[in-house]
């Protein structure tokens, strides 16, 4: 087999269980690509390879013994490194966490290795989830690998370098204000900020509790489905975990959208937050490609993006103040730059600052709930810019804000970006599904009938 | 107090009450950063009805 680095895990998984592909062979292609090119990604902060390989001998020897895991067995996955890996320090690619070494498997980790997947080892983050791409950390920013003087979003931008540049066919990232999504855009892969509730966040270091969510990021929409299947289930160790049936989400995925009603907010990147034009063509070409395909589009409005993102700042922040404000106030040079800004904003925020968010959250709420009682998915951009230079402090801050993820960190609603189409410069350009709460089965719908349509997942980098 | 304008002296009042004296001797720009955008919280607009409970609730229960 050829291209072992572009397989799908799906794909990957299948040839496994029927001995088409050894877990060996895989392995020993992805590694070796790792070695290639991981030096101009950035995407690892700690390759965990001969582990990698061990798993991979007796995920074969199981498979000749006749025994599968699970759906993933032997197929390899990427963990952001603010998740704990049992053995493996959890660093968020901080200096203060740095010999933090994790005890026990977070629980999704724990259900993707109980799934037969492979841990190949931790990946870049924005220090502690917030802060960056910053060049003041133990561990260099990853770089997207559509071109590396360009950033790769965050924070989870090891996840979205590697799926990207086929370094592994999925990876676990976490969002808490667009952090699977923003990634997800910049690297033109698959990624889905679950419903609040339904990934358990037990063994993730936390940055709010309210917001946080643990997501997949993958190359095709099949994987991601594929991937949730495994990771998502209620944890009773989680206060904020949903108990919510299984769902198998994969299994709709080729249904055409005929009848579906699309509500297209298009307020966000036309009067909120001014779009590229680039953008602002490639989500209306989704939506027009959409209906073609037999969806019903219509114009939904919501709250103003200026509001969302004050009410998800003043509760992220506040949250993380409290979880940071030891460490600020003892060892406030151990961070970086942009991490320390943004943590000790939540100590200049008023109680009341927080309860105001938290009651307009409500409202913020009631406005998506009442949106989609008329539609059954809403189309939005993620962001509204391509990727900026990496090395451009001034782009940096300018294009980061300049998004439609945190609405739904704030309301809790699924939402998955993947690529819309790529620009004149040869950057990826992004879209965003959001759906009713636990309908990810309908949000993987239609995103499989853009995918399908635009033949997005088998749009890759030209880096060799 | 309009938090866009605060001032050095509130600044380092509030600083220093949330123990960020360290903070304040080692990277004083950066807690001026840091208040500055508290101003954010300014944009949430209020209920109109003082009766509007937060998100999540209060909920009686067994806890974990």
């Amino acid at each position: 087999m050829s291209d072992l680095h572009w397989m799908t895990a799906a794909a990957a998984a299948r040839a496994i269980a029927t001995r088409e592909l050894s877990p060996v062979d895989l392995m020993s292609a992805l590694l070796a690509r790792i070695e290639r090119l991981d030096p101009k990604l950035n995407a690892f902060i700690r390759l965990d390879g001969e582990a990698a390989m061990a798993a991979a001998r007796t995920a074969e020897a199981e498979v000749a013994a006749g025994r599968l895991r699970g759906p993933l067995h032997g197929v390899p996955v990427g963990i952001k490194d603010i998740i704990d890996v049992a053995g493996l320090p959890t660093t968020c690619h901080s200096k203060i966490l740095q010999d933090s070494l994790a005890a026990s498997d977070a629980v999704c980790v724990a259900k993707l290795r109980g799934a037969g997947a492979i841990v190949l080892g931790k990946l870049s983050t924005h220090e502690f989830a917030i802060g960056g791409p910053s060049f003041d950390l133990p561990w260099p920013p990853a770089r997207t690998p559509w071109n590396t003087d360009h950033h790769p979003g965050g924070s989870s931008s090891g996840s979205g370098s590697g799926v990207a540049a086929g370094l592994f066919p999925m990876a676990l990232g976490s969002d808490t204000g667009g952090s699977v999504r923003n990634p997800a855009s910049c690297c033109g892969i698959v990624g889905l900020k679950p419903t609040y509730g339904l990934v358990s966040r037990r063994g993730v270091f936390p940055l709010s509790f309210t917001l946080d969510h643990v997501g997949p990021m993958t190359r095709t929409v099949a994987d991601n489905a594929l991937m949730l299947e495994v990771i998502a289930g209620h944890d009773p160790g989680d206060p904020g975990s949903a108990a919510t049936p299984r769902h198998r989400y994969a299994a709709g995925l080729d249904r055409d959208v005929r009848g579906l009603r699309v509500g297209f907010v298009q307020h966000f990147h036309q009067v909120d937050m001014p779009a590229d034009p680039e953008v602002t063509a490639a989500l209306e070409h989704v939506a027009r490609t959409l209906q073609l395909e037999g969806a019903e589009i219509r114009d939904i409005h919501l709250p103003t993006l200026g509001e969302f993102a004050a009410v998800n700042r003043v509760i992220l922040q506040s949250e993380a103040w409290a979880i940071h404000g030891p460490w600020l106030r003892e060892r406030p040079g151990d961070y970086g730059q942009l991490a320390r800004r943004r943590l000790m904003a939540g100590a200049f925020f008023s109680a009341g600052d927080f309860v105001q968010a938290q009651r307009r959250r409500l409202e913020m709420i009631a406005a998506v709930e009442e949106a989609l009682r008329d539609v059954d998915v809403l189309l939005c951009a993620s962001s509204m810019d391509p990727a900026c230079r990496i090395d451009s402090p001034p782009d940096i801050e300018r294009t980061y804000p300049r998004q439609a993820r945190t609405p739904f960190n704030v309301t809790g609603h699924p939402a998955l970006a993947m690529m819309a189409g790529v620009s004149a410069g040869g950057l990826p350009l992004a879209v965003q599904f959001v759906g009713r709460n636990f309908a990810e089965a309908t949000l993987f719908q239609v995103a499989r009938a853009w995918e399908r349509a635009a033949g997005t997942d088998k749009k890759h980098p030209a880096i060799v | 107090m309009d938090r866009q304008t605060m001032d050095k002296s509130t600044v380092e009042l509030l600083a220093r009450r949330a123990g960020l004296d360290k903070a304040l001797a080692d990277h004083p720009e950066d807690v001026a950063a840091a208040a500055a955008q508290a101003a954010v919280a300014r944009r949430i607009k209020a209920p109109a009805d003082p009766r509007a409970e937060p998100w999540p609730p209060m909920r009686a229960g067994d806890g974990l």
